[in-house]
């Protein structure tokens, strides 16, 4: 496999076009402050002035010295920000201002400045980075010991640790890195004559920080970091160019969360780039539980390895050198670096120390054992038991074994051979070790063996040891507490890790239970919310963008959850950005909450922010993973909802095209002829009143009266027609018992019909739809109101309710003419009035077209039968949905 | 009741006010007319009325606010008036602490029995009922015990719980919130479910056809009303 495929070229040519655009960045690079670094970048930004290219300075510090301000006369400056921190005042460079102002070249200088707190970023190189992200160039600087892979290496060469680091994935986004060089001897001259600018506080580490040899050495860095990059320019140049290239086999480190697992990322690092190789860091979780240190080491490795352009893996199993064998040949891994680990000398003798087993199974693999700084971890896995009583504890137990089987042996003295008391002895060492740990196991295995020696074996009352059976009886207590206290330990691995994965399984299949019970976003996020809040013990906020895009608080738990300006801040960031911001992480985290997005960048489905206690630490790496899963799963019900919100959405528009056409010609005939009689009964009553006897006043006052009730119903259709046309109609579901939507319509049709006969039949068990209710019973009301207006005088309507499998349907049987075969379908359809147009009384055909539009909104349809003999049936189905578990 | 009651309606359609005031008189009632809500306060203050009818939408201020000042210093019954469909505005001024509705437009007569029966439970009804009995239906609430046609009758603690609530509140509407927090706890106000099966169920022991009902009324959309099977 020398030439790489077609494919892997279009693609490296593909990237380095699109990196042509991203990666526009320029970094001056020096060996040691007061190289020049600022200096050269202001001559180049004074350079493309002249040639009339837009560039401003965003920020450089000239730190008093005059030739360096002199250049930036005549180029724009950015004012700062003010920030005040503690009390005092302080100016930064003011990100936001630099976005708005767009120029085409920005000067940023000082590349590993760290932020005052409040910022929208911690560090300044992240705000740069959005800067190149925005499209805008940035020329920056930076000191070579600055860089996050030679950090120990600056350590090592300076005795200085430095604190504000740039992770070397950031160089590589550069297109050009300049070298900004002075020999060491011109800058000790410099520094002589006060023109270094030094912090007042740093005086005392500067003559250590700036001998010679210092200099040399960081120099001699500066020089390999620029050459390594140029490689690696290089090497993309040529593959983009269908050059040949080795293919790259991925570098893996291993870490356990020792001191020196961040120390191997870096190696790992270090070898991957001089390789031109991926890289990743794993750590092989056996399910022991990890001591906080250690577990924060462990954290903050892979943090570090993620910052330096590195991919982290947990891996999860029991034998270690298996999980990372696996894990190599599954992604083509071809090296792999590891610490010398702490071996126990009984597991190396056996040939199973874990160097050893990655050596004997992993043969096609490369490995390399680190020699690890002096610094050697004292502190050893130390299990802790399920329900374990502690340290201190352990051992009184211990001993007390020891004497209860001293006690024992006292009373079976009598009846036993002095050689079976040892069995007495074997088994409190065996409980002890099962029960406990290695260490107390062979204390108990010693006490035992002193009191068996002194009180039972011959010569009594003396150490002394006469025959060989009680060596071996020596012997045996030992091997015995050794084997039993490796199964226990063993065992209570399993059993740990078992009860780790169980509870995040847990936690997850509940959520995933109370997701698919809420039918809507909103007791989605209620949901999620609380599983979240109660799975990662703290408080939860849900926000999503209301109307007007204005991001806001819509669940909670506990109910009463404020938000800071900072949190909103990062949730906004989040919610943008689909990343996560606020504690924990890189952006914003002056924000008190972890904010975690809950969709990808298309779907902005809000975010989820996380309090905790404020002085919790932060959360360990599994428990990051539990968050991040279940934020998952929250986000993608919710985009499930609304899914079924955009189907349910486009089943309203569909009914209400067919509604609006033929609206206004409707409007004339049922408006105008209830207001007809009732203005021409009324105005008869004001004129002729006196004259009028009493019984005819009455039945124009009851014209006026009715035709009112009339004008009401059709006004409500028509709001109803309305509504629907212009897609206002959201359907406000709740859980309804049909019976009472039943009850409901005929309750109405009884006030308009007092002599009407209605016979419902009901089934015994309670229905439960899942509807909005006013629009169902409207619909029924309609329907109903029909079929008593075509109802011969003393015939009943009868209303017919029974479940059909996961359907209800609803029968309005009435007794009339019947409607014709071939013009059943048709009634439904707006001012379709059956063959009697305005002959029939009142008769309007909207409200049949209403009710298919109420029914079809909801998911169910209406149609027209024959029925029973004579008359007609309409027949309403509706979905019957489950409901959420009965707690009646 | 030395003088006749004092009906206070603050609406500001002029031609329901009138008609109001004459079908009220014609009742024997007192009444005061305001057609905006700072006229309506500035009368409930100054006269006390026995009962208050207002208006949902009011030119000057919601309807609501108003009901919220009034509750500030009076427990003056109050009946809201409403449109039809708007569920969501009735169930928040019951919750806001209004004694009934009437749903837009409305016949004087539905009117006129819900402004006795909220003047009935003002003067006459003592504070806790601690037993109800109609002949067919008795329930003692001191003992938690119910009886139908002489029989006891045993509900499960939910069924007896809504029951219960809805006849401490006798000819009253009680809206579904009300029940579901009341007896399923605040976290269940959205479960309505829970509330329309226990209702179904309380129906079937009670031998109650929703559709003509004898004690359990259902106001679509809103809650549920206790009604004298009598």
């Amino acid at each position: 496999m020398s030439e790489p495929t077609r494919e892997a070229r279009a693609d490296a040519l593909l990237d380095s076009m699109q990196e042509e655009r991203t990666r526009r960045l320029k970094i001056f690079l020096g060996a040691a402050p007061g190289v020049g670094k600022t200096f050269a970048m202001l001559s180049a930004a004074r350079e493309l002035k002249r040639q009339g290219i837009d560039v401003v300075v965003g920020l450089v510090e000239t730190h008093g010295r005059q030739e360096t301000a002199a250049l930036l006369d005549g180029l724009e400056q950015l004012p700062r920000r003010a920030v005040n921190y503690k009390g005092r005042d302080f100016t930064e460079f003011d990100l936001d201002a630099a976005l708005a102002r767009r120029p085409d070249i920005i000067l940023v200088d000082e590349l590993a400045h760290t932020n005052l707190p409040g910022g929208r970023h911690e560090r300044r190189w992240q705000d740069i980075a959005e800067l190149l992200e925005a499209g805008i160039e940035v020329y920056t600087a930076l000191n070579v010991q600055h860089l996050e892979s030679l950090n120990d290496q600056v350590r090592r060469i300076t005795n200085v640790t430095v604190r504000e680091t740039v992770p070397d994935a950031f160089l590589d986004r550069a297109r050009d890195i300049v070298l900004v060089d002075l020999p060491p001897r011109e800058l000790i001259q410099r520094l002589k004559q006060g023109k270094v600018y030094v912090p007042e506080t740093a005086t005392a580490a500067l003559d250590a920080f700036f001998s010679p040899t210092n200099l040399v050495a960081l120099r001699e860095l500066a020089v390999d970091t620029v050459a390594g990059h140029v490689d690696s320019d290089l090497r993309e140049h040529m593959l983009a160019r269908g050059g040949a290239m080795p293919v790259r086999r991925r570098v893996l480190a291993a870490i356990d969360g020792h001191s020196q697992s961040e120390y191997l990322v870096r190696i790992a690092r270090r070898i991957a780039e001089r390789r031109g190789a991926p890289w990743s860091v794993a750590f092989v979780d056996t399910g022991v539980a990890l001591e906080k240190s250690r577990s924060e080491r462990l954290d903050a490795a892979m943090r570090l390895a993620r910052r330096l352009g590195g991919d982290t893996v947990i891996l999860r199993g029991h034998a270690i050198a298996d999980e990372l064998i696996a894990h190599a040949d599954r992604e083509g891994i071809g090296q792999i670096i590891l610490g010398r680990t702490r071996e126990r000398p009984l597991a190396r003798m056996l040939g199973r120390s874990l160097t050893q087993l990655l050596l004997r199974r992993g043969a096609h693999l490369e490995l390399t054992i680190i020699a690890t700084p002096a610094e050697r971890a004292k502190s050893r896995l130390r299990l802790r038991m399920p329900g374990g009583t502690g340290r201190r504890g352990e051992y009184i137990y211990a001993t007390l074994a020891t004497l209860v089987a001293f006690g024992l042996s006292f009373i079976a003295d009598r009846y036993l051979s002095v050689a079976n008391l040892s069995l007495i002895f074997l088994t409190a060492v065996l409980v002890v070790a099962v029960r406990t740990r290695m260490a107390v196991a062979v204390y108990t295995a010693l006490l035992c063996f002193i009191g068996y020696n002194f009180f039972f074996a011959p010569p009594r009352y003396t150490l002394m040891i006469a025959n060989f059976d009680d060596v071996l009886a020596v012997s045996l207590f030992l091997v015995a507490a050794l084997v039993a206290s490796r199964l226990a330990t063993k065992l209570a691995t399993q059993v740990e890790s078992l009860r780790m994965a169980h509870a995040q399984a847990r936690a997850l299949l509940a959520l995933g239970q109370r997701l698919s019970t809420s039918t809507d976003a909103e007791g989605i996020r209620r949901v999620g919310a609380a599983a979240l809040a109660h799975a990662m013990r703290c408080e939860v906020a849900v926000l999503a963008r209301d109307a007007s895009q204005v991001l806001r608080v819509v669940a909670s738990s506990p109910r009463d959850f404020d938000l800071t300006s900072q949190d909103l801040g990062a949730a906004e960031w989040s919610e943008k950005h689909a990343e996560q911001a606020g504690r924990f992480t890189d952006t914003l985290n002056a924000a008190p909450c972890w904010v975690l997005p809950l969709g990808s960048d298309e779907n902005h489905l809000g975010v989820a922010a996380l309090r905790f206690p404020s002085g919790q630490g932060e959360p360990a790496t599994d428990e990051r993973s539990l968050a991040l899963t279940m934020v998952q799963d929250i986000g993608q019900a919710l985009q499930r909802a609304r899914l079924a919100e955009e189907l349910e959405g486009a089943r309203v528009q569909g009914e209400t095209e067919r509604l609006r056409n033929a609206l206004l010609s409707s409007v004339s005939h049922d408006l105008r002829s209830p207001l007809a009689s009732m203005i021409g009964s009324a105005g008869t009553l004001s004129s002729y009143g006196d004259q009028l006897p009493p019984n005819e006043r009455q039945e124009l006052l009851e014209a006026i009266l009715g035709e009112g009730q009339r004008l009401d119903r059709y006004i409500q259709n028509l709001l109803d027609m309305t509504r629907l046309g212009h897609g206002t109609l959201k359907l406000n579901r709740d859980w309804t018992d049909a019976a009472e939507i039943v009850a409901a319509a005929t309750t109405r049709l009884r006030k308009l019909f007092p002599d009407l006969k209605v016979d419902i039949e009901l089934p015994p068990q309670t229905l439960l739809l899942y509807v909005h209710p006013a629009l169902i019973e409207q619909a029924l009301f309609n329907i109903l109101e029909n079929a008593a207006r075509f109802s011969p005088p003393g015939q009943a309507v009868r209303v017919v309710v029974r479940p059909k499998g996961e359907q209800i349907q609803i029968d309005v049987i009435d007794r009339g003419p019947g409607i014709p075969e071939d013009e059943r379908a048709r009634i439904f359809d707006m001012f379709y009035s059956v063959s009697r147009g305005d002959r029939a009384p009142q008769g309007t055909g909207l409200g049949l077209a209403i009710c298919r539009g109420m029914i079809g909104a909801h998911g169910g349809s209406v149609e027209a039968l024959p029925g029973d003999g004579i008359g007609t049936t309409i027949r309403i189905t509706l979905p019957l949905p489950a409901p959420p578990s009965n707690h009646a | 009741m030395t003088s006749a009651p004092r009906v206070l309606v603050i609406d500001d359609e002029a031609q329901i006010r009138k008609f109001l005031d004459i079908g009220l008189r014609a009742e024997g009632y007192e009444v005061l007319l305001a057609a905006n809500a700072a006229d309506g306060l500035a009368l409930a203050a100054t006269r006390s009325p026995d009962l208050v009818i207002l208006d949902i939408g009011l030119p000057d201020r919601e309807g609501h606010e108003v009901l919220a000042e009034l509750r500030q210093w009076t427990q003056v019954p109050v009946i809201m008036l409403s449109v039809r469909d708007a569920e969501s505005e009735k169930v928040k001024a019951l919750d806001a602490g209004a004694n009934d509705y009437v749903t837009k437009p409305f016949g004087i007569q539905e009117l006129m029995a819900r402004l006795r029966a909220l003047m009935r439970g003002r003067q006459g009804e003592p504070e806790a009922m601690q037993r109800y009995d109609d002949g067919r239906l008795a329930i003692d609430l001191g003992r938690r015990e119910v009886w139908l046609e002489g029989e006891p009758l045993s509900l499960t603690r939910k069924e007896y719980a809504v029951l219960a609530l809805l006849l401490r509140h006798a000819g009253r509407v009680v809206t579904q919130q009300q029940l579901l927090r009341e007896i399923w706890g605040a976290t269940h106000t959205h479960d309505s479910h829970y509330l329309r099966i226990v209702v179904g169920k309380l129906r079937q022991k009670l031998g109650d056809d929703p559709t003509t009902p004898r004690w359990l009324k259902t106001e679509p959309g809103v809650g549920y009303r206790f009604i004298s099977g009598s």
